[in-house]
């Protein structure tokens, strides 16, 4: 028999799609690992962020960025790191700067990473995602729900957003963000 | 058609001439009429009939509040029926037919209803259709139900597309009247992020429909100037074609915006979108409702409140009739009588009933002819203003159970209660009924809200305006009168019906609108309510503040279901979860199932195969005689962390799991507080601070919510983490006596043999040359089996690389159902017999109840009740006669004894066919079912017309030893 090798696909194929001079992009370039606090261990994994990535832990609904990186609250005691990483070994290049500091799940399959960009984008996501998010401060974040789906939107420029989903129902959501595209274009 | 009534003036644009067709004739109007005005421009005063007797109706008023004129706008399946002329903006092509009458609309067959009125009383249908009782079902009620009701529907599905949307702002302002565009200004100049809501399409409330001056300059040049001043400001949002419907908790209201029912083409986008606005201060500034008064024959066409007739003369430049006359109780209803005068319509009369004049009879059949007054002269007049005074629009404020109060000085009811929270009040709504007084109290709420709110800026002061004469006195029907006088319109309910209520004991007006229908439907009573509930006051010997009122509840006007549906509908009706071999599964004949939102395999067909079990019996075949393979994705994965995550499994399992060593996996039991089992699953321990747990697919989210819960709340001093990774691995179940040799193919450099990898061990290891994988080896089959998974990037491609390199052993893909049989088999239990209802004993689990620990659920659990030894036991099934296909939820009885819930056995919670075993097997619950082997037992299932014998049996009808799997 052949030598099989396994070979990774991208939830949606690689979407990109263009609309209306807007743009909706499947970002499967990134990895994302979830990084918990200790009990009691906030200072040690504090420093860990910084002499590995010169981040700052992020306050409740904020991200830091360092470079490509960047760090989201998402619990009290949880954040995601994301960042630009092909293989499937990111948990552990993780690891191995935090040195036990912080306990690490890769989540880069759990979920879909959409990037939205355009002119239409905040109407776009009035019609599909129940936070305020015209008011987020640029590295702002939030979870939610849009159409059923747990999410979580980042804001990355004026009109720009990453919008992260459950992997399983990414196609669903590609629509669902699709759709509110054309429904305002 | 030469739009004959068309006057001068108006806010019209006469530049832009559309057609539109009305019961198939074609007409024109102009950019900025509604179907209403453009009707009444073409002088036509008869649009429909009237829901019970059929009577002529013409058009009543100029806005949402319309009872009389509902028409069937568009057609085939666009086609909605019931839509008030006097809210449609018209468009080039507009397609509107009347309804509710047989034959041409001049000469409905059902007019005879209206000879046949003295029997078609208030509450007539429930003291008739009494006798013969067969006939109700199949004569009478089929007879009322194509009599009643007023449109059509098209019975086709809705081709229009919905959206919905969330909008966030610090206030709310709802109606851009005087009042609402006075508070904007200040809410806005002081820095408030504001929407600004109104129903109609153009800004300006009534100031679009008077002749008054605001700020020097004609009230629709002050709208214009001051929505391009909130346009400026840039934290506005003013939404015309938007109502605000409802107030529900929190400061969220519930707004449809009508996007592009005004255009000839859609093209595509969503008809109308249904807003959620979050809000932290509302004020509603909603205006009020002019309301008529009762005499005789006062429904006939061309018989219209005054303030509408205003309307149409100063806003559309059209004339309702020529010859008006005028019926107030109001000097608001006056200036009618000025402003037609103005534009050289004749006024015939002014009937001022504080004078003691009254409008006592019309003449006409389709429409107005004359008037005969209680003098008994009578007037020509083909119109008739009729204003019996204003009613402030509660409506909004009764969402939270607000209940408006009685105010005599304004003749109508007020916001009273408590308003919901947040919410202010202002303008004629709030019973300010004139002009500068309304600026003023708009101005003044939109800055004291923008204070409270801490806005730094200056809200500037209130525009200029001058307060108009206004002088109500309650006077609402008519006395001595021959002929019928209408309270309600839309729901034909005259005063006789509403002291005949009365009379039969309907006291209460809760009582009263549902015994005559008064203030139900489209309109909800917005022109009727006040006068029904005066005259069943009048009635009582009492006031109308001891009488009450009832209150209004969302939407403030009809929304259609479609908006509520927005876009989910079709196949995204909601949304689905793909396992990562979901393409794989549709390439290679896979039929579907939904598992919550999963889609899984149910089975896949081959060529030749002609039904399901023929499927299904193959692949259960196939994995007992080689392997199989299936997607188990869905199942819930929780990652667990931390220097006390074995101590946490411990308190959360109510089996022990504080030794579980590494390496090592272990089946484990979740309780709820009252004892009764919840949740199965098995779960890993990688490393000494690391579990993998997975839960069954059903109880993913139910059980990680429970895990949070205790994590956060019952024990923050343990060091515990979570976070699901369900969607992150692809995993499969590899079932079979040849699993192991397969996989021997495709996990690298690790031992697999029993001793070195045996049954309930796990490993983190690698595949087909160096991709990442963890390996458990469980079995839900019964069979030597092991689950696999891989970051779910490769999912699709290990299925494929399994199913090649299992092709030297026939491996089969296997679906949900065989899946199935293979645990029925084996006599495990799931969802079936694990319903929330059932103890660990009864599973013929006791014995994994710790003694020796503390968990949830363990202390209830061990509760007399719940440990009683004649209580349900799980056992097996086999029917008597090997030819019978068992079914579940059949009950067992003992033979003999009569089929009665007194002498219930059990139940029977799955069944299948077993391939291995060449007959139909069920699991069940019995009483003191683990005693009871080899007895019969009825198993009887009305439902299913089933009574047939059964033996019962070990639950393990598959090597109960449980060799296989651990060999």
């Amino acid at each position: 028999m052949d030598e099989i090798t396994l070979e990774a696909a991208p939830v949606l194929g690689g979407a990109n799609l263009e609309i209306s001079g807007n743009r909706i992009v499947e970002r499967d370039d990134l990895a994302i690992v979830s990084i918990a606090t200790p009990l009691d261990g906030q200072d040690a994994l504090a420093e860990a962020l910084r002499n590995g990535w010169s981040l700052d832990v992020p306050d409740p609904t904020r991200s830091t960025l360092s470079g490509e990186v960047r760090a989201i609250r998402t619990s009290p005691d949880q954040m995601l790191l994301i960042f630009p990483h092909a293989t499937p070994d990111a948990e552990a290049t993780v690891q191995d700067r935090l040195a036990g500091t912080g306990y690490t799940t890769d989540q880069t399959d759990s979920w879909i990473v959409l990037e939205v960009a355009g002119p239409d984008t905040l109407s776009a996501m009035e019609r599909v995602c129940p936070l305020d998010v015209p008011s987020f401060e640029i590295g702002g974040t939030g979870r939610t729900v849009m159409e059923h789906m747990g999410a979580m939107a980042i804001r990355t420029g004026d009109d720009s957003f990453l919008l992260l989903s459950a992997s399983s129902s990414a196609v669903s959501f590609l629509h669902a963000v699709e759709t509110s595209y054309r429904n305002v274009t | 058609m030469t739009q004959a009534m068309r006057i001068e003036g108006g806010m019209v644009d006469r530049e832009r001439t559309l057609a539109f067709s009305w019961n198939g004739r074609w007409m024109t109007g102009y950019q900025g009429d509604t179907l209403a005005s453009a009707l009444l421009a073409n002088g036509e005063r008869l649009v429909g009939r009237s829901f019970k007797y059929h009577r002529p109706r013409g058009i009543f008023s100029s806005g949402s509040e319309e009872p009389s004129a509902l028409v069937q706008l568009r057609d085939g399946a666009a086609q909605e029926p019931n839509t008030r002329a006097t809210t449609v903006e018209l468009f080039d092509g507009l397609y509107a037919t009347s309804q509710n009458h047989r034959g041409p609309l001049a000469f409905d067959l059902m007019a005879v209803n209206d000879l046949l009125s003295p029997f078609l009383a208030a509450g007539f249908y429930y003291k008739t259709f009494m006798w013969p009782k067969a006939f109700w079902e199949r004569v009478y009620e089929p007879l009322i139900r194509a009599s009643a009701g007023l449109g059509r529907l098209s019975m086709q599905p809705d081709p229009d597309a919905y959206d919905h949307g969330f909008l966030h702002c610090d206030l709310l302002v709802i109606g851009a009247g005087p009042a609402g565009l006075s508070a904007a200004l200040a809410a806005s100049r002081s820095g408030l992020r504001v929407i600004l809501v109104d129903e109609d399409f153009v800004p300006g409330g009534r100031l679009s429909a008077e002749t008054h001056e605001v700020g020097g300059q004609a009230g629709a040049d002050w709208v214009a100037e001051a929505t391009a001043e909130l346009a400026a400001n840039g934290n506005v949002r003013l939404m015309t074609r938007t109502t605000a419907f409802g107030a529900f908790d929190h400061g969220i209201y519930g707004a449809i915006e009508r996007r592009t029912d005004h255009l000839v083409d859609a093209e595509d986008r969503p008809r109308q979108v249904l807003w959620r606005i979050y809000t932290r201060r509302a004020l509603l500034a909603a205006g009020a409702t002019e309301r008529s008064m009762a005499f005789g024959n006062n429904d006939r066409p061309g018989i219209m409140l005054a303030g509408a007739v205003r309307a149409y003369v100063n806003r559309f430049g059209v004339a309702p009739g020529r010859r008006v006359a005028v019926f107030t109780n109001n000097d608001d209803g006056l200036r009618t009588a000025d402003d037609l005068s103005d534009k050289g319509i004749e006024i015939t009369a002014v009937v001022d009933a504080r004078q003691g004049d009254v409008v006592e009879d019309t003449i006409g059949r389709r429409g107005i002819r004359a008037i005969r007054l209680g003098d008994g002269r009578r007037i020509d007049a083909d119109c008739l203003a009729v204003s019996g005074g204003w009613s402030p629009n509660v409506h909004l404020t009764c969402h939270h159970r607000g209940r408006p109060v009685w105010n005599a000085e304004v003749v109508g009811f007020v916001p009273g209660g408590e308003l919901p929270p947040g919410m202010s009040v202002a303008g004629a709504a709030n019973g300010t009924m004139t002009l500068a007084a309304t600026i003023r109290e708009g101005h003044g709420a939109g800055a004291e809200i923008a204070g409270d709110l801490g806005a730094g800026g200056s809200p500037g002061t209130p525009v200029e305006a001058v307060d108009e004469s206004f002088a109500a006195a309650p006077f609402w029907h008519v006395t001595g009168l021959r002929n019928r006088a209408w309270v309600d319109l839309q729901n034909d309910v005259t005063t006789k019906d509403v002291r005949q209520s009365h009379q039969e004991g309907f006291r209460s007006v809760e009582h009263l609108k549902r015994y005559t229908t008064l203030g139900m439907a489209t309109d909800q009573g917005r022109t009727a309510n006040v006068l029904g509930l005066a005259l069943m006051a009048e009635a009582a010997g009492k006031s109308i503040e001891e009488t009450g009122t009832t209150i209004f509840r969302p939407p403030y006007t009809p929304v259609a279901i479609g908006a509520f549906g927005g876009r989910a509908r079709g196949e995204h009706f909601r949304p689905h979860r793909l396992t990562p071999s979901h393409k794989w599964a549709e390439e290679n004949g896979a039929d579907f199932v939904e598992a919550g939102m999963w889609l899984r395999a149910q089975w896949f067909k081959k060529p030749g195969e002609k039904g399901w079990r023929d499927s299904v019996d193959r692949e259960a075949s196939q994995v007992r005689k080689s392997v199989g393979i299936c997607d188990v994705t869905t199942l819930g994965k929780i990652d667990i962390q931390g220097r006390d995550a074995a101590e946490f499994l411990n308190r959360v399992y109510a089996n022990a799991f504080l030794k579980l060593p590494v390496g090592k996996v272990r089946y484990g039991l979740m309780l709820r507080e009252d004892g009764i089992c919840y949740d199965d699953g098995t779960t890993a321990r990688l490393s000494e601070s690391h579990f993998v747990m997975t839960t069954t697919t059903a109880n993913a989210v139910l059980v990680f919510r429970n895990l949070e819960f205790a994590r956060q709340c019952l024990w923050p001093d343990l060091d515990v983490h979570l976070i699901s990774t369900t969607d992150g691995w692809a995993q499969f179940a590899i079932a079979g006596p040849n699993s192991r040799a397969l996989l021997a193919k495709v996990v690298d450099d690790l031992d697999l043999s029993n001793d070195a990898f045996p049954f309930m061990a796990c490993a983190k290891c690698s595949v087909f040359g160096g991709t990442p994988a963890r390996l458990f080896r469980i079995s839900f089959s019964g069979e030597l089996a092991y689950e696999i998974a891989v970051p779910a990037r490769f999912g699709d491609s290990m299925i494929r690389a399994l199913m090649k390199t299992g092709e030297e052993f026939d491996a089969v893909p296997y679906g949900t159902e065989a899946l199935g049989v293979l645990r029925i088999e084996k006599g495990h239990v799931a969802g079936n017999e694990i319903t929330g209802q059932t103890t660990a004993r009864m599973l013929g689990l006791g014995s994994m109840l710790s003694s020796s620990k503390d968990a949830i659920g363990l202390r209830l659990s061990k509760r007399d009740a719940m440990n009683a030894d004649d209580g349900m036991r799980l056992a097996g099934f086999r029917p008597v006669d090997r030819s019978v296909i068992l079914t579940a939820g059949a009950h067992f009885l003992n033979p003999g004894d009569p089929a009665d819930m007194a002498h219930d056995q059990g139940w029977m919670t799955s069944v299948a066919y077993s391939p291995e075993l060449g007959i139909s097997v069920g699991l069940g619950f019995l009483k003191r079912g683990t005693e009871r082997m080899g007895e019969t037992v009825r198993a009887y299932s009305p439902v299913r017309d089933q009574d047939v014998l059964v033996e019962v049996c070990s639950p393990h009808h598959v090597d109960p030893d449980g060799v296989r799997q651990r060999g």
